[in-house]
């Protein structure tokens, strides 16, 4: 899955978020990290489309994510950092369903392809819980599912593990290994980057270490710590 | 512990589709403001009771669904009898029960996602005249039966941190950081859904 910018600038609120960026990625394992403020969120947002570029071009998988928004947003899932504000319907198969529904889905397969997923991630015996009794590792367990249901092609997190638990943060990361799908990773957990294909650091809007894992971490901790 | 509306059952009531519940909740609630005696009014809040029960609820689930809606209605019995007499508050308030217990029989035993379908289909004569958009108020629908007990969660965390910095509670300084909290939201969670593909494609379903 090729993703490209092109002379990428996004101004937020007349505010300058990220300059000037232009890049070609196709590894399988991206992660991003930086500094608050630096543009990392931005920059996974204008993957699928919720953020606009104010200059230049983004594609994925050669769809502009401004003039083919609903190509892209069938292939790049997203999954926010607080999953309390991605689950929409109040019971996990419910919401699970969702996406399927605004993917015209004929209703007759939501409930295989939902029990599937759960049932992937070892969280079938979620599917009839109430979204709102949920714990927070469940909680960012069914965002997950929500978008792995909808069999995107690329994934991205912004920030997954920020509100987890140890266990629910090596649960995530186990499960993140596992995908087949390529993944972006915006993250300050910085352990979660082993073994990744690419590392983007992102300062005052603009890529400032793009490398290996290793040296990626090691130029962040150096300069920006 | 907030709880979501629906309670998974097989009860009758459970097993009835959606649009036959909303119907005859809708139909009943006008017979209702038909009714001007005590009796019949009493009649029918009785069997909206006993509707209520079949659909086998627990009691300490009902209760805690109902606790704000009694006092209310306690409350505005007090008034009405002072203003109007006891008969007149005695029907009114036969009425507004009658009227809950047949809500909560269709909200306890009906998916959010069946009641969002049937709003769905009921809307679709106005959508094809162009005088609505039934995926999106049905959406609306979805959000509110999913985000009230959320903002209740946030009235009672905000009253706790208040609470704990010596404030007394207050409505204005309760509600102010409420809305802010919630709007604050809204914008996250609007891009939630737009990423998971919202508005719908058109469905392959027989219409």
């Amino acid at each position: 899955m090729l993703v490209e910018f092109q002379d990428v600038c996004v101004h937020l609120h007349e505010r300058p978020v990220l300059h000037d960026l232009t890049l070609r990625v196709s590894e399988a394992r991206v992660g991003v990290i930086g500094s608050n403020g630096s543009g990392k969120s931005t920059l996974a947002r204008l993957l699928n489309g919720l953020v606009r570029p104010s200059r230049g071009t983004v594609r994925v998988d050669g769809y502009d994510t401004v003039q083919q928004t609903r190509e892209v947003r069938r292939r790049v899932g997203f999954v926010f950092q607080n999953p309390d504000h991605q689950i929409v319907l109040p019971i996990v198969s419910e919401d699970l369903a969702f996406g399927l529904k605004n993917q015209g889905v004929p209703r007759s397969e939501h409930a295989s392809r939902v029990q599937q997923v759960l049932a992937d991630m070892g969280i079938e015996h979620l599917a009839e819980r109430s979204a709102l009794g949920l714990s927070g590792g469940e909680k960012q367990l069914v965002a997950l599912a929500a978008v792995l249901v909808m069999r995107p092609q690329l994934l991205v997190f912004d920030e997954p593990t920020t509100l987890l638990d140890l266990r629910n943060r090596n649960r995530l990361r186990a499960i993140l290994e596992r995908l087949e799908q390529p993944v972006w990773v915006v993250t300050h957990d910085l352990e979660l980057l082993d073994g990744y294909d690419r590392v983007l650091v992102l300062e005052g809007g603009r890529i400032v270490c793009d490398a290996g894992p290793r040296e990626a971490v090691q130029w962040y901790r150096s300069h920006c710590a | 512990m907030i709880h979501s509306l629906y309670v998974p059952g097989a009860s009758w009531l459970h097993r009835q589709p959606a649009v036959v519940k909303l119907g005859v909740l809708m139909a009943a609630g006008i017979m209702l403001f038909l009714l001007h005696h005590p009796l019949p009014l009493a009649i029918a809040a009785g069997l909206a009771l006993v509707l209520l029960a079949s659909a086998r609820v627990p009691l300490a689930r009902i209760w805690a669904q109902t606790r704000g809606l009694v006092v209310l209605i306690v409350a505005l019995g007090g008034v009405l009898t002072l203003l109007q007499g006891w008969a007149a508050t005695m029907m009114v308030l036969l009425r507004l029960c009658a009227l809950m217990c047949l809500a909560l029989a269709v909200t306890f035993t009906t998916r959010s996602a069946d009641l969002i379908a049937a709003c769905e289909r009921a809307l679709r004569p106005l959508e094809r005249r162009g005088w609505a958009n039934a995926a999106k108020v049905s959406l609306a629908l979805a959000l509110a039966l999913r985000f009230m007990p959320e903002i209740y969660r946030r009235y009672e965390l905000i009253r706790e941190a208040q609470a704990a910095r010596g404030l007394r509670a207050h409505p204005v300084r309760l509600i102010v950081p409420l809305v802010i909290s919630v709007l604050k939201s809204a914008d996250e969670i609007a891009e939630a859904i737009e990423a998971r593909g919202f508005p719908p494609t058109r469905s392959q379903d027989p219409p």
